[in-house]
């Protein structure tokens, strides 16, 4: 085995290393293609969408761009840590309904909402900043949850999260006179441009990048692979986690928020199983183990779904209307689905990012 | 003087004896080695002077304070750094990245955990493995591979779980050599467990011979060699065996 003569001493590694010191945000410069590319695919979405001048076009692509900031919120989680979260939705709960007690008309909410405190009942914010506060919001409980939570690993940790959601879920739709229970919250501040959605997903995929290239996520993906010899390497692994569930939190309850402003109404059901389910589906299919696979397995599920919905509502063709039988969506969605993880496991990314092709790895 | 140090250490699993009233002492700078057949304890003994397992009676000392009911990523932080049986790289990053996992571990910028993995990986003479995933990696590298990690931010000590396994005579001299370079060289107190007992007779100053996971002999490699008891419950089996080489191996 070559021992390197020059380096022979205890001295000359340390010096050796000082000099090598790569240049201040290399990583960065090498990395940051991948969110640069993903932001550019949103933005061509996003123009073809107002070129149309569609209005349910430009909601269903609102969707899309919703869902990208939750499966991103996801991947930041799952895809760093390998610890499978059901209960991600909660804090896309708790944003939604944070932004609707930051932006609702005070007069509708002393009706709806009384029990709400009276600062809050007397605030009335613009949407951009009560999704900035709704996504602290959902931080702060993060990191309650999370204190507890990422001691846990493996299947115990995946069964726990689900008891946070159905926890979550169970507060929301019982805590009347401040969620309004199982009634549906109206009087949300509708946001029909497409402009502030594509900002809060573009925001999510620099998010999950930085956090990706951060110590914290090259620690966490270590302990996702090896978690004995990441410990041996030094690595607080709940600690590690905390910080991954925190910020992914923040950016589920970012994703909330604008969720209620797309859409102008809340209820705890909106933000249960289903959701989880398909976004969860969305994180799988594209492939967990990178940022683009969150967002490509978005921008082809929802179309997909967009698709089989057309089809579910018939197409004329001639003088006959071929129509789909109404939930050949769901089965046909669930067939894709098995075909692509079988035909590749990891999904459809794998863990590549989305890059130029001389530098297909991220992080 | 500085040492890691296991007093009157004992692990019991659910009433067996994996280790009983064990002492140990290792010292930076010194090559130290731990031998014994399958099952002796040796792993377990490895495990619990890392954090990895707590006894169930004794105590683990790093300079005279106790290190017992540290997790393991506290005892890394205190400089005790292992490997594994097996190597257990991160396998699906680049090497480098395994080796700045350790240094971002030991809180370490990214910057500067890559400027040291990649003086490290020089150092060790597989510079040239930087950006490989380190899945694909033959068998030997990965065992450098665990040793560089394990030597990022200088650990005073550094306790090595069979380095030697799989490889062939000439892989395990390159290896000799390199552990060598890391005592004296890095200034690290070495922990040396390994089923080629030439190759541990040949590196370490003091020798520790566990069976059934107790203490059966203790001694510089010409004690050990020439010990009725070590040949008798460890050596010995191996008369039959190509196992343990008893020449010492330079």
């Amino acid at each position: 085995m070559a021992v390197a003569a020059s380096l022979a001493n205890s001295t000359a590694a340390g010096a050796a290393a000082a000099e090598r010191k790569p240049a201040r945000f290399a990583l960065a410069r090498r990395t940051i293609l991948t969110p640069v590319l993903l932001s550019l695919l949103l933005l061509a979405i996003a123009l073809i969408t107002v070129t149309t001048g569609s209005r349910p076009f430009n909601q269903t692509v609102i969707d899309v761009f919703v869902r990208v900031i939750l499966v991103v919120g996801l991947y930041i989680f799952i895809g760093n840590s390998g610890v499978l979260s059901f209960g991600h939705i909660g804090f896309t709960c708790l944003g939604a309904y944070a932004a609707a007690w930051l932006t609702i008309n005070p007069m509708m909410k002393r009706g709806s909402l009384p029990g709400l405190p009276e600062w809050l009942l007397a605030t009335r914010l613009p949407y951009w900043q009560s999704a900035v506060l709704a996504a602290l919001f959902a931080a702060l409980a993060a990191l309650i949850f999370g204190r507890v939570l990422m001691r846990l690993s493996g299947i115990a940790a995946s069964i726990a999260t689900f008891a946070m959601l159905a926890m979550i879920n169970t507060i929301y739709s019982n805590w009347e006179s401040v969620t309004g229970a199982t009634s549906s919250v109206v009087g949300i501040p509708i946001v029909r441009v497409i402009w502030p959605y594509l900002i809060g997903a573009v925001v999510a995929i620099f998010i999950a990048w930085a956090h990706a290239i951060s110590r914290s996520g090259l620690a966490l993906r270590a302990a996702r692979d090896e978690p004995t010899a990441a410990a041996a390497s030094g690595v607080d692994i709940p600690r590690e986690r905390l910080v991954a569930f925190v910020v992914s939190g923040a950016v589920m309850g970012l994703g909330g928020a604008l969720m209620a402003h797309s859409i102008g109404v809340v209820t705890p059901d909106t933000f249960y199983l289903g959701l989880t389910f398909i976004t969860l589906s969305m994180l799988v299919v594209g492939g967990m183990g990178s940022l683009s696979g969150g967002v490509v397995g978005v921008v082809l599920l929802s179309a997909l779904i967009q698709a089989l919905r057309w089809l579910e509502a018939g197409v004329s063709l001639g003088e006959s209307t071929f129509a789909l039988p109404k939930g050949v969506q769901e089965i046909a969605l669930g067939v894709i689905m098995i075909v692509i993880l079988a035909l590749r496991p990891s999904g459809l990314m794998g863990n590549r990012e989305l890059a130029l092709p001389r530098s297909s790895r991220n992080k | 003087m500085s040492h890691l140090s296991a007093e009157n250490v004992s692990v019991s699993f659910a009433g067996l004896k994996a280790l009983s009233s064990v002492d140990l002492q290792i010292t930076p700078g010194r090559i130290s080695g731990l031998i014994g057949p399958n099952g002796a304890g040796k792993t377990t003994l490895v495990n619990v002077l890392t954090g990895f397992q707590a006894p169930t009676e004794g105590t683990i000392k790093l300079d005279g304070a106790a290190l017992t009911g540290l997790k393991p990523h506290q005892v890394r932080r205190r400089g005790i750094a292992r490997t594994f049986q097996g190597g257990r790289l991160f396998r699906d990053l680049p090497v480098l990245d395994n080796l700045e996992v350790t240094g971002v571990g030991l809180g370490m910028s990214r910057r500067a955990a890559i400027a040291e993995a990649e003086a490290m990986l020089d150092w060790i003479g597989i510079g040239a493995l930087g950006t490989r995933i380190a899945g694909t990696l033959p068998y030997t590298d990965e065992r450098r591979v665990a040793i560089g990690r394990a030597l990022m931010g200088r650990p005073a000590y550094i306790l090595l779980d069979e380095p030697a396994a799989g490889m062939s005579a000439l892989e395990a001299r390159e290896l000799s050599a390199l552990i060598r370079h890391i005592a004296a060289d890095l200034g690290c107190g070495v922990l040396l467990i390994e089923h080629n007992v030439g190759l541990v007779l040949g590196l370490c100053e003091h020798i520790v011979v566990l069976d059934s996971g107790a203490i059966i002999e203790e001694g510089p490699p010409a004690a050990i060699r020439d010990s009725e008891k070590v040949r008798h419950a460890y050596m010995g089996t191996a008369a039959n065996t190509d196992l343990p080489v008893l020449e010492a191996m330079e």
